[in-house]
């Protein structure tokens, strides 16, 4: 599989510079970064690292003291974010300076400070220190990363190279050209293995692209689009089965979760997305096993609403139920259903202000990002009432792509790239029906990215970069995943997955790949508590 | 552990400036904490840990990169290449043109350091060096993704700088010259150079053209502990002991250091007489624990009539090319881009 041409549309978006004369001073100068610290992925602020290196002489002298077995003890405690090289320091000093019989890990989750332990005398106060999130602009928002497969046949890459053409054109508005364009990339196809690779990524995209020249982008009407809630969900469902995108979502939000919950007695987990309730039975089955026993769980799912009397969200509802019941699990369940995400008020969650509070979001969020300039947009709206029910936690998992760039070109090139190589992930699953239908269910992200405009386009992707400014922005703070949610991603993948799968820590982050490609990334979040503005939860019945 | 702590931290602080103390430092001290006293490694927290960068297709400072997994035997290879003059051809990247019909282009096939053990291919601080490399000779890189110590064993490694140097002189696309053909150097550094000789030597054997080897203070060692290693145990940032852990890590099981992976002119070591072995730069750094290794390789090389020349950096310490802020720096890429100059 070829590259190509990704920045040729006028003010296009790509994040690389162009010469180094014309670019502006890098982020990380104005925010007294230590440039090439951060060259080698490390955020040190210059004015710290005098401190920083006294710190980890400070960590060689304890580990060189440590009677136990240092290995063991690296194994056992929990490391976060790597990248924040002085809190890492001090992560492990306290480690490593606790009396020998305490095994707790006297880490601070939240604030990610370590909890200052009286015995130790330190030659300078311990200054808080904020953690901010400076996005490493140049590289992380546009990753134009591709992974080239071997297949470098030539009709493959010709291939690729009238899809960019034709794409081009149809940003140029030129559909005659376009057309014919279409017409010879069908021939083409004939000659090429439709079956896997390339033949058949490229089919999906011509699709796309013959579906935006002669139908519009309304969205409207065709199979690829439209389909039932039923028949969206048993896609996702084999989606979920035939590769690891899904379970590594659930598998770290729970994590994450349960994380969280420690130590509450009510609980309350509100999914903005139930479908199946895929996610659920691991964490009713989690919080059973909890030392000192299982919480009351509330799960509150937002799905859309069902026609011809059926209600599924009730059904999935009893379904969980019944598994709670099995063991032991003090469970309430309440659908709320809804059409769209922005059209869930906060007073139908039904939020008790004495319970902990969980949102999860599974590739839920970008759907708010299409914006109607008459409006607030729908993104600030549910964010700021997420906010509003205080929760202890909001677990985010989105797709690590850039498909909600303005220009078409730039949207198009970026989903060849990121669908090609889930694609390729997808080969290596052999069971059927699930590998067909997780085709089709990817099928129609790529026919909405492709082919629609306006609110029909709900697929608008944003890397991982561009959330952390969004969240950071609406008042939430990162809670940095660690070193035991990616042992355990690491461990799933390689119980249920082929070679080639890769979870990477990015920040506090992980996320799940092919290869070198990250492809959906999971990361969770607490609201920054504003002691100006009290947000009564039950007051929230604001008029619609 | 050799001497007090105290004195070998103060003694490194002297010579490499704030940023690289804590960068090399991070390492030791991460590195400490992966690997387990009974030789098994903790892979998980090393990958955790790792700085981790993505290729970009989109030029960042005149180069741009993708990565390329070969079908056959699954190895990740991260290409880097210098940006096109014409802005318009940014973003492109064509697999079926030449590098140039006329002028030569040299491939550098890179071998990331790491003792066999640690890093990637797009581990940040070897994605940074490609790309300075890439600037400064004007060259094509390819960084080599091979198989790792302990799960993989030698000669793994060797085998995948093998697998690698067949691909790079296959590919149509990496060719330059009125001739036609792929001109490839080896580098690497540390156990990368260490594995840079040993493709080589197979190259050599089988008659495939190598045009030089670059090696960066690579991984040499032996039985007997020479006068260097005495001296410099645990002062910069290197100890015996974690030397010793990653040759057992590597080597087969039961093996000592003088393995001819290990010490390929010591006592079961072979004479490279004869063969066309490519003309070398061998880079070894003053601090370094086991230069002694790496100038007895220098004399090897020498003894077997092959070209090779030896840049000792007296001064300078383990991983001094990771930031351009020291001498040695500057000094040493002069020396790789006369080295790799296409017209000597």
């Amino acid at each position: 599989m070829v590259l190509y041409d990704s920045a040729m549309s006028a003010g296009s978006s790509s994040g690389s510079s162009s010469s180094s004369s014309s670019k502006p001073p890098p982020s990380s100068l104005q925010q007294d970064i230590d440039g090439l610290l951060a060259g080698a992925g490390y955020k040190v602020r210059s004015s710290e690292l005098r401190q920083v290196a006294q710190r980890l002489e400070r960590l060689e002298t304890a580990m060189g003291n440590s009677p136990a077995d240092l290995s063991q003890l690296a194994s056992d405690a929990v490391h976060y974010n790597p990248s924040d090289l002085a809190s890492w320091v001090d992560s492990l000093l306290s480690e490593f300076t606790q009396p020998p019989c305490q095994s707790e890990f006297m880490m601070d989750p939240v604030t990610n400070q370590p909890v200052v332990n009286n015995g130790w005398t330190t030659n300078e106060p311990h200054a808080p220190q904020v953690h901010q999130n400076i996005s490493y602009e140049q590289q992380n928002l546009n990753p134009q990363l591709t992974v080239v497969t071997a297949m470098e046949e030539d009709s493959g890459i010709r291939l690729v190279h009238m899809l960019m053409t034709c794409a081009e054109c149809v940003q140029r508005g030129e559909l005659s050209l376009a057309t014919s364009l279409i017409d010879d990339m069908q021939g083409l196809l004939t000659r090429v293995n439709t079956g896997c690779g390339i033949g058949k990524v490229a089919s999906h995209f011509i699709d796309a692209l013959s579906r935006r020249i002669f139908q519009g982008i309304g969205g409207g009407g065709g199979s690829i689009l439209g389909g039932s809630a039923y028949e969206n969900e048993i896609l996702y469902h084999h989606f979920y089965e035939a590769c690891p995108y899904l379970k590594f979502a659930h598998f770290t939000a729970n994590q994450a979760i349960l994380e969280a919950f420690e130590g509450h007695d009510c609980v309350h987990v509100v999914d903005f997305n139930l479908m199946h309730g895929l996610q659920w039975p691991a964490l009713i089955q989690a919080l059973a096993l909890r030392p000192g026993g299982p919480p009351l769980l509330r799960l509150t799912g937002i799905g859309p609403p069902s026609p011809d009397g059926r209600d599924s969200l009730r059904e999935i509802g009893l379904r969980l139920a019944e598994l709670a019941r099995s063991v032991n699990v003090r469970f309430a369940f309440r659908g709320v259903a809804a059409s769209r995400l922005e059209d869930v008020k906060p007073w139908m969650l039904q939020v008790n202000p004495k319970e902990a509070v969980a949102v999860n979001s599974i590739m839920q969020l970008h759907r708010l990002l299409g914006s109607d300039p008459t409006r607030t947009s729908p993104i600030e709206t549910v964010l700021s009432w997420i906010r509003s029910l205080n929760p202890k936690i909001m677990t985010v998992v989105e797709q690590e792509a850039n498909h909600n760039q303005p220009g078409f070109l730039d949207r198009f090139s970026e989903a060849l790239y990121y669908y090609s190589t889930m694609f390729d992930s997808l080969e290596a699953c052999t069971v059927q029906p699930e590998k067909a239908l997780a085709e089709i269910y990817i099928q129609k992200e790529i026919a909405n990215v492709v082919s629609c405009e306006g609110s029909a386009r709900v697929e608008r992707h944003e890397p991982l970069a561009k959330w952390r400014t969004r969240l950071n922005g609406a008042g939430f703070k990162p809670l940095p995943l660690g070193s035991n949610a990616f042992k355990q991603a690491s461990m799933l993948l390689t119980l249920f997955s082929a070679e080639g799968y890769a979870v990477e820590e990015n920040e506090g982050c992980l996320t799940l790949g092919w290869h070198s490609r990250p492809l959906i990334a999971a990361s969770a979040w607490q609201a920054v508590t504003d002691p100006a503005a009290e947000f009564p939860t039950w007051d929230n019945r604001q008029p619609s | 552990m050799a001497g007090s702590n105290e004195v070998n931290l103060n003694e490194s602080k002297k010579v490499v400036p704030l940023n690289t103390w804590v960068l090399i430092s991070n390492f030791k001290l991460a590195y400490n904490l992966q690997r387990r006293p009974d030789g098994t490694f903790n892979r998980d927290l090393s990958e955790f840990l790792d700085r981790k960068v993505p290729a970009n297709i989109n030029p960042v400072d005149g180069v741009f990169s993708f990565d390329h997994v070969d079908g056959a035997t699954g190895l990740l290879n991260r290409v880097y290449q210098p940006s096109s003059h014409n802005e318009a051809q940014w973003g492109i990247v064509d697999l079926e043109k030449p590098l140039s019909k006329t002028e030569i282009v040299p491939v550098i096939i890179f071998f990331h350091g790491g003792s066999f053990t640690h890093s990637s291919a797009n581990s940040a601080i070897y994605d940074t060096f490609c790309r300075r490399l890439v600037n400064v000779c004007q060259a094509v890189v390819v960084s080599v993704n091979y198989r790792r110590s302990p799960e993989h064993r030698y000669p793994c490694a060797y085998d995948d700088g093998w697998a690698a140097l067949k691909w790079v002189k296959s590919r149509t696309w990496l060719q330059s010259g009125k001739e036609s053909k792929v001109y490839v150097y080896l580098a690497g550094d540390s156990s990368g150079g260490n594995i840079a000789h040993h493709v080589a030597a197979r190259a050599a054997e089988a008659d495939v053209e190598v045009l030089g080897n670059i090696l960066l203070h690579p991984m040499f060692g032996g039985q007997i502990r020479t006068e260097s290693e005495k001296r410099l145990d645990g002062k910069y940032f290197v100890t015996l002991q974690d030397r010793d852990w990653y040759w057992r890590a590597y080597l087969p099981e039961g093996e000592d250091r003088d393995h001819p992976a290990c010490n390929p002119f010591g006592p079961r070591g072979k004479s490279l007489q004869g063969l066309r072995f490519p003309k070398s730069l061998v880079v070894v750094a003053g601090l370094d624990l086991i230069q002694d290794w790496q100038l007895a390789y220098v004399e090897g090389l020498k003894r077997s009539s092959q070209d090779v020349r030896l840049l000792f950096l007296e001064k300078a310490t383990i991983g001094f090319y990771f930031l351009p802020n020291n001498d040695h720096f500057y000094i040493l890429m002069d020396e790789i881009k006369n080295f790799v100059n296409p017209n000597c």
